[in-house]
């Protein structure tokens, strides 16, 4: 039976890694909770924001904050991306047929990966450790690398500052009404335009953040978008489409099944996981903590 | 006969032909196409006539391309049987993912369909001992050909050629007689009553129609196909991969489907020839192949919501001042 | 008048036999060029593209000039298979050199023979590609293969104070195959060791932390890794930050190359300096002449100080194939393929030699303990060994 330091660690690392997911599963919940689309775009914002942390590393040089920098100015430059898609390109398809948006979403997906395959050709691309939050410590008999620490801290932050954005300020009342009910909120003089957007430039700017914050733990290459995109799908179905504490759920549950899975059913654990969203679509299609949507 | 009707006989006799013009690279590029034309056929069942939008329709497609590798490869099989076992594995993988599918709507609908597509792949992909795992199962022996080579010694020309291209030969028959069995499909009353749930489901629950037993027999034989298709390409690719079940392959054929225009049987087919040939000549230029096709895509969208198909539909309605109905 | 027409009529007859002869030698590459595996199958690609360029110069082989076409294989089965046959069907290649994988290798393989192409692996290592169930007459391989390599490893780990081993592999043929071939040797030769604990993540894994932190629960004191490429990157980063290399004070041996010159360059300071690796080559062990005069040139070629330690592996591939196609005396697959067996070529890391057996060419590799020197801004491995395979081939 493994001990208590090594169950400790364990579950520390499935933490990190859902923080991480929730990032980006947050940002494609709220677009699917108000737009009522499923953006496939949005892992290629995730590869993207890691892409342009490099690239403002680069630019910035190493030295102290100079990584927060360049994850903050990526994040905000993907924020920035969103934006432009939305405004130029997506809202002539509000009234199409969902299929037509998502087809959309898929084909800006492979646009915007290729577009980083020229601007930074194919080798993968690393990043270090922000010279602040290099180091570990011993927790309990485990090793916890800071940075480690701090995105586990970062995930909650962020979904608390979310929870209170969307129920306590003006703007948080409108995105809650238009995810409810968009026409009424037009009628009622709201500029839901202007709230489409920024919406979009807020799930962006969250899925850009995530891939800039993973870049000194992972590689920064070709291919990190599809498999995110998948991972987060699974988050927010268990979790329930729209919901923010659901996808903070979905993503808690999907790191500690992936984790301990490698322990105790190594060549199953990637199966545990689309079996678990399986299930739960089966029996609650709306996710743990979901409403049903009609 | 219907123009449709000849109109498929002549594409298939030009089918037939291509080995004829004696390169071996463009009976590589048919046989993909016309496995292509058969599983994006078999996805339309599903999106153009009923309705569901499937993303992991590559799961009965992988489904099929094991079945009939494992069976020749590791029990010495023979094609005969091997094919059709793609077909009845398919059906039954798509009997129990689509119990469960059928009975959700729309965005839960098609993740569910992702999830078993998921599932088949991680299968495929972890167990080492029946799939090969994760570097799949290379050599997939070609059927006997023994029987047509001696046969062609006496009748004229039916000898002389490779194997590659009497297995290609095949795939045309075997992909015609399944298309063709489709066809019939969608044009008999079943097909018609999935059309009407496409149309308004609840209208049709209204009429005392099962809505879901209907939806789950389209959802079996999009599966069975699906696997026949994925039987053949197992054999075409000389080898059986996993991520012939990976999300990325549902999301082409969905694509090629929706490019080739839904509303019509033959705009699947019509959007894997376009799809295939269009990948070939933009690779030789440039390795930005996903560019081009996702600014394709884009265009298509914005310019002609009704794939190829639908725009050549909509064009020749105008030039003969018919209205096609889809 | 009629001698002039004679030869008008000769050089008629000649033309298409000159035009024959102009006609460039097709050499097909698959080879992984986008991703983590880029970091060896680019600059391994380049390496065969130089010796192409140098004998080119020369003026080719039997009078004809040697054509390359890389193709980007992206390190996948599927896609390898699907672009060696477009080689061959669409570009007509005469000859494929390349694939990187120990999937690719084999899937490969089988296109090769299907279509009687002579096919040269330069880097798949894995045993099965000429085992004795898949060996035909048109593969062949000029990298080490997974029993040289697990075998070499055991014999290095042997030597240390520790008993409690752990290893970590991908889970395909590669990782399988060569953790066999280490874990067997190494009990043979020091039955009391134990393997405490071994973990497969899968080919291209991002995330190791579950596996780093389930091998540790079972406290091993050194580990075996044939993490390779970017992937060895990203590994050992996410190693290091858990403290994996400290516990087990580095007895660590990654082979997979995990000590090439690419590989520290590109990770600088994080890089677990004092960890034990192999590489096919280093700039800096310029043992021979011959590997000096090849250091410079290729130094030169790629505009790099320290240039990479894999573009060997595609040189020497394309070595052998422009030595047999010369013996031969023609490109004809069948002639080439006889002409391979038993070919001795003088290659910038020694002589090798193509035995008849299994297609197999005595490629050792250079094995060593990662240190800090002062003369580069890396580490390299001090003191670095050639280890030679002959004892460890069956």
């Amino acid at each position: 039976m493994p001990d208590a330091s090594f169950v400790f660690a364990q579950s520390l690392s499935g933490l990190t890694a859902a923080m991480f997911l929730f990032l980006i599963a947050s940002g494609l919940s709220l677009i699917f909770g108000v737009l009522r689309v499923l953006n496939f775009a949005h892992g290629t914002f995730y590869m993207l924001g890691a892409y342009l942390a490099y690239q403002a590393m680069l630019w910035l040089g190493p030295g102290p904050g100079r990584f927060w920098l360049a994850a903050l100015g990526a994040a905000l430059g993907i924020a920035l991306l969103g934006g432009v898609v939305e405004r130029v390109l997506f809202r002539h398809l509000y009234g199409k047929e969902e299929l037509y948006q998502l087809l959309f979403t898929y084909a800006l997906g492979l646009i915007l990966s290729d577009a980083a395959k020229i601007f930074w050709g194919t080798q993968q691309k690393s990043v270090s450790r922000p010279p602040e939050l290099a180091s570990s410590f011993s927790l309990f008999g485990a090793t916890i690398p800071q940075y480690n620490l701090f995105i586990i801290l970062l995930g909650p932050s962020i979904a608390l500052a979310f929870w209170f954005v969307l129920q306590r300020t003006r703007a948080g009342r409108f995105i809650r009404a238009a995810a409810l009910d968009r026409e009424t909120l037009g009628a009622l003089g709201v500029n839901v335009g202007a709230l489409y957007t920024g919406v979009f430039m807020l799930a962006s700017f969250l899925g850009g953040l995530g891939g800039a914050l993973i870049s000194p733990m992972r590689a920064t290459t070709p291919g990190m978008d599809t498999e995110v995109i998948v991972e987060a799908f699974v988050v927010v179905v268990i979790g329930g489409l729209g919901s923010l504490w659901g996808t903070f759920l979905g993503a808690v549950v999907y790191g500690q099944v992936l984790s301990f899975g490698i322990l105790f059913f190594p060549r199953f654990s990637i199966f545990a996981v689309f079996a678990l969203m399986a299930a739960v679509l089966i029996i609650r299609p709306w996710g743990l903590l979901g409403r049903p949507i009609r | 006969m219907s123009v449709h009707g000849l109109a498929g006989i002549l594409v298939f006799v030009a089918a037939l032909l291509v080995p004829a013009l004696g390169s071996r690279f463009y009976t590589f590029l048919a046989n993909d196409v016309i496995i292509w034309a058969l599983f994006a056929t078999s996805l339309n069942l599903l999106v153009g006539y009923t309705g569901l939008v499937s993303f992991g329709h590559a799961a009965y497609f992988g489904v099929g391309a094991y079945v009939t590798g494992i069976l020749m490869k590791k029990l010495a099989v023979p094609f005969f049987l091997a094919w059709p076992a793609a077909g009845v594995f398919g059906a039954a993988c798509a009997l129990v993912f689509g119990f469960f599918c059928v009975r959700l709507t729309r965005i839960y609908f098609a993740m569910l369909t992702l999830a078993f597509a998921q599932i088949v792949w991680a299968i495929c992909f972890k167990w080492n001992e029946l799939t090969g795992g994760e570097q799949g199962m290379p050599e997939i022996p070609y059927p006997d050909f023994g029987w047509l080579e001696r046969l062609g010694a006496s009748v004229p020309l039916l000898g002389g050629w490779r194997t590659a291209e009497y297995f290609y030969f095949l795939c045309a028959v075997l992909v015609g007689a399944s298309l063709w069995a489709l066809h019939r499909i969608v044009t008999s009353p079943f097909g018609r009553m999935l059309t009407t749930i496409r149309e308004n489901a609840e209208r049709a629950e209204f009429i005392g129609i099962n809505v879901r037993r209907y939806e789950l027999a389209a959802f079996v034989l999009a599966g069975a196909f699906a696997g026949l298709a994925g039987g053949l390409f197992g054999i075409f690719n000389r080898g059986v991969f996993p991520d012939f079940a990976y999300w990325t392959k549902s999301s082409e054929v969905l694509i090629m489907t929706l490019l080739g225009g839904m509303g019509t049987f033959y705009g699947p087919s019509v959007g894997a020839l376009v799809l295939i040939l269009l990948n070939q000549q933009i690779v030789s230029y440039t390795e930005y192949w996903p560019l081009v096709l996702g600014t394709v895509l884009v265009v298509l969208l914005f310019g002609f919501p009704g794939g190829i198909a639908g725009a050549v539909g909509a064009l020749s309605g105008r030039l003969f001042r018919r209205v096609r109905s889809a | 008048m009629l001698h002039v027409f004679t030869v008008l009529l000769a050089m008629l007859f000649a033309l298409p036999l000159v035009a024959e002869a102009q006609k460039p030698i097709k050499v097909g590459m698959p080879m992984p060029l986008s991703g983590p595996p880029a970091l060896f199958g680019e600059p391994a690609s380049k390496g065969a593209q130089m010796f192409v360029e140098e004998i080119n110069a020369k003026g080719g082989v039997l009078g004809r000039k040697l054509e390359l076409l890389v193709r980007d294989s992206k390190a996948d089965a599927n896609e390898a298979v699907r672009v060696a046959r477009e080689l061959i069907l669409k570009e007509n290649v005469d000859f494929l050199v390349g694939t990187l994988t120990s999937a690719e290798g084999p899937a490969v393989s089988v296109v090769a023979k299907e279509n009687k192409i002579v096919f040269i692996a330069p880097i798949p290592k894995t045993d099965q590609l000429t085992a004795a169930d898949k060996l035909h007459p048109y593969v062949f391989r000029v990298a080490a293969t997974t029993t040289m390599e697990g075998r070499s490893a055991a014999e290095i780990v042997a030597k240390w104070p520790v008993t409690q081993v752990a290893t970590i592999s991908f889970d395909y043929a590669y990782g399988q195959d060569v953790t066999k071939a280490f874990v067997e040797h190494l009990k043979k030769i020091k039955p009391s060791v134990q393997i405490v604990d071994q973990q497969w993540p899968k080919l291209g894994e991002q995330d190791y932390n579950p596996f780093i932190n389930a091998q540790m629960a079972k406290k091993p004191e050194a580990i075996f890794s044939s993490i390779w490429g970017g992937f060895f990157v990203t590994y050992s980063k996410q190693a290091k930050a858990l403290g994996v290399f400290d516990a087990i004070k580095y007895n660590f041996i990654g082979v997979g190359e995990a000590a090439t010159p690419e590989t520290t360059k590109s990770m600088g300071a994080d890089y677990p300096v004092g960890i034990w690796g192999n590489s096919y080559d280093a700039f800096y062990w310029g043992e021979t002449p011959a590997h000096r005069d090849y250091t410079t040139r290729l130094s030169k070629y790629l505009k790099d100080e320290y240039p990479s330690s894999w573009a060997i592996q595609g040189y020497i591939g394309m070595q052998f194939l422009t030595e047999a196609i010369k013996k031969a005396g023609s490109t004809d697959s069948d002639k080439v393929s006889k002409a391979l067996l038993g070919l001795t070529v003088e290659t910038p890391i020694g002589p090798l030699t193509i035995r008849e057996k299994d297609h197999q060419a005595n490629r050792g590799q250079l094995y060593g303990k990662t240190v800090k020197d002062a003369k580069y801004p890396f580490a390299i491995m001090k003191p670095v060994t050639y280890v030679d395979p002959s004892k460890f081939m069956d």
